[in-house]
């Protein structure tokens, strides 16, 4: 026997469609997607964080080679000059040049890797870390620099942390305006698909609002069973999608190199959650129509 | 316990099918509607279950004036009403048991409380055997009884049948016209439309006669 009530609710009144296969498909592919494009946002979001908190706190100071005179020693001189400069600078907590293989592995995929640059003096190269919260003046630490260093220059890059903000920027709002329209469009499906099982279910709903059912206890009967569905299929889709991204997150083990300054595909364990909103969402968006939908029907009968 | 005043009932745009009807029912009689094929008994059917309202006149039922009724008021009036559809209008994926158990389960009551009336009820009707089954499977016969067995399982202030025995054989038609009587001994208000004579006259009770659309005649059975 069938026991539909559940106790004594109209839960599972309804029957399960033989017909709901392909909305449910529909409803996870949806949330699948809706499930990537919300972890895309959440890896750009961290990209575009991580970007700019990583130049901001840095200062390069680059030394170049003097035009005349022993190149080499001029060059030492100036770069410990600088050195003693900066670490003279309040705001500054560490300051260290970049040995000459940091400096070759920069220049390598420009002149190559062997020793043919070996002759060629390159500039010197320092890195300072501004002390986290401090403040320091760019413009009068260039300007002391260049009184103990001539051939020094500084980059605070701000230039390129502009740049980054704004590409970072472009990345994170386009992957909110993709999840909008994608979660636009679960919402669509999930509707559409309610409203299409709720056709076939409208002699029913007639029936027992004819028999004296309440409209809420007709609407309990219907809404609870494609809050169900609706969840079900959603948490199938945000389920694959978080294996995509745990799978994204393995293919270093594979050999597949990360590509440099952008961020892994992967999720953290804490972004994850975040992904759970995709079928919780689609669930009550099936439940609030459905209900709509029929309280809608019964309505229109007398 | 049913007043109809001058009602009158058309669909949309279409003719008049039901005019200037007026008659009432007392609490506890049992009244046969008649009347040939598109004289307007379904129709008239309808509006005393309440599931259409009437295109003018009033009509009144268990003394509440419909017309003047709140919309919210209306599904406690209709559960006092049992309805044996034509057309049967059975749950299809719900079994014999469940789908006479409907009205009770609607009315607030408890499996333990119900169970061995339905079952005491689905035997009566002959389908103790056949409780777990579901409509699909049954013979058109046997889902008029389960028709029949859940507009009455309730005991209903109002017994409403369309043709209630058009598809079973005449002593299975006897039968459940006894379950029927029985009810009306009771206490439950009858009225059962219907074309076979025989079983008008073979019964004690009143028959209203539906020409066109109007009442006719009112006469007594038997």
């Amino acid at each position: 026997m069938i026991q539909f009530f559940g106790g004594e609710r109209a839960t599972y009144l309804l029957p399960r469609d033989k017909g709901a296969a392909p909305l449910d498909f529909v409803i996870a592919v949806m949330a699948f997607l809706a499930a990537l494009s919300l972890g895309a946002s959440l890896v750009a979001s961290r990209a575009a964080h991580s970007w700019q908190s990583g130049l901001s706190d840095h200062i390069t100071v680059q030394v170049m080679p003097p035009d005349d005179g022993d190149v080499r020693a001029g060059l030492e001189n100036e770069t410990q000059a600088a050195l003693s400069v900066l670490h003279a600078t309040p705001g500054i907590a560490h300051a260290a040049p970049l040995s000459d293989a940091e400096i070759n592995a920069l220049v390598e995929p420009w002149i190559g890797e062997d020793g043919a640059v070996s002759g060629i003096p390159l500039p010197k190269l320092i890195d300072a870390v501004i002390t986290p919260g401090e403040d320091v003046d760019v413009a009068r630490l260039a300007a002391r620099l260049k009184q103990s260093a001539p051939h020094s220059s500084v980059d605070d890059h701000r230039r390129w942390i502009a740049r980054l903000r704004g590409l970072a920027d472009a990345v994170r709002f386009s992957a909110y305006g993709i999840l909008l329209l994608i979660a636009g469009a679960t919402a669509a499906a999930v509707s559409f698909a309610t409203r299409a099982g709720l056709d076939a279910h409208h002699e029913m709903v007639a029936l027992l609002h004819q028999m004296g059912a309440l409209p809420g206890f007709i609407a309990r009967a219907v809404e609870w069973h494609y809050f169900i569905s609706a969840l079900l299929a959603a948490a199938l889709g945000t389920v694959s999608a978080g294996l995509f991204f745990l799978g994204a997150g393995g293919l270093e083990t594979f050999g597949v190199e990360a590509v440099p300054f952008l961020p892994p595909l992967s999720l953290r364990w804490d972004e994850i959650p975040w992904l759970l909103a995709v079928p919780v969402a689609a669930s009550l968006i099936a439940w609030a129509t459905a209900r709509i939908s029929v309280l809608m029907v019964v309505k229109a009968i007398y | 316990m049913v007043r109809f005043e001058n009602v009158g009932m058309r669909y949309g745009s279409g003719p008049e099918v039901l005019r200037d009807v007026s008659f009432s029912l007392e609490q506890g009689s049992f009244t046969f509607l008649t009347g040939l094929s598109g004289a307007g008994k379904t129709t008239l059917l309808k509006l005393i279950y309440v599931a259409e309202p009437p295109s003018r006149g009033l009509i009144s039922l268990f003394g509440t004036e419909l017309a003047t009724a709140r919309r919210k008021d209306l599904p406690a009036i209709r559960r006092r009403i049992g309805v044996v559809f034509q057309d049967f209008r059975l749950i299809d994926h719900l079994s014999a048991f469940d789908n006479v158990a409907l009205p009770l389960r609607l009315a607030g009551k408890k499996v333990s409380d119900f169970s061995h009336d339905v079952r005491e009820l689905l035997s009566w009707v002959g389908l103790g055997e056949r409780m777990h089954a579901r409509p699909a499977t049954l013979s058109g016969g046997e889902q008029q009884r389960i028709a029949i067995a859940r507009a009455v399982v309730a005991r209903p202030d109002l017994l409403i049948a369309d043709e209630p025995t058009g598809n079973v054989d005449p002593e299975m038609g006897a039968r459940l016209l006894r379950l029927i009587a029985e009810l009306n001994r009771l206490g439950t208000t009858v009225l059962v439309a219907t074309h076979d004579r025989a079983l008008v006259e073979a019964t004690r009770g009143r028959e209203m006669r539906l020409i066109d659309g109007q009442l006719v005649q009112m006469r007594p059975t038997k």
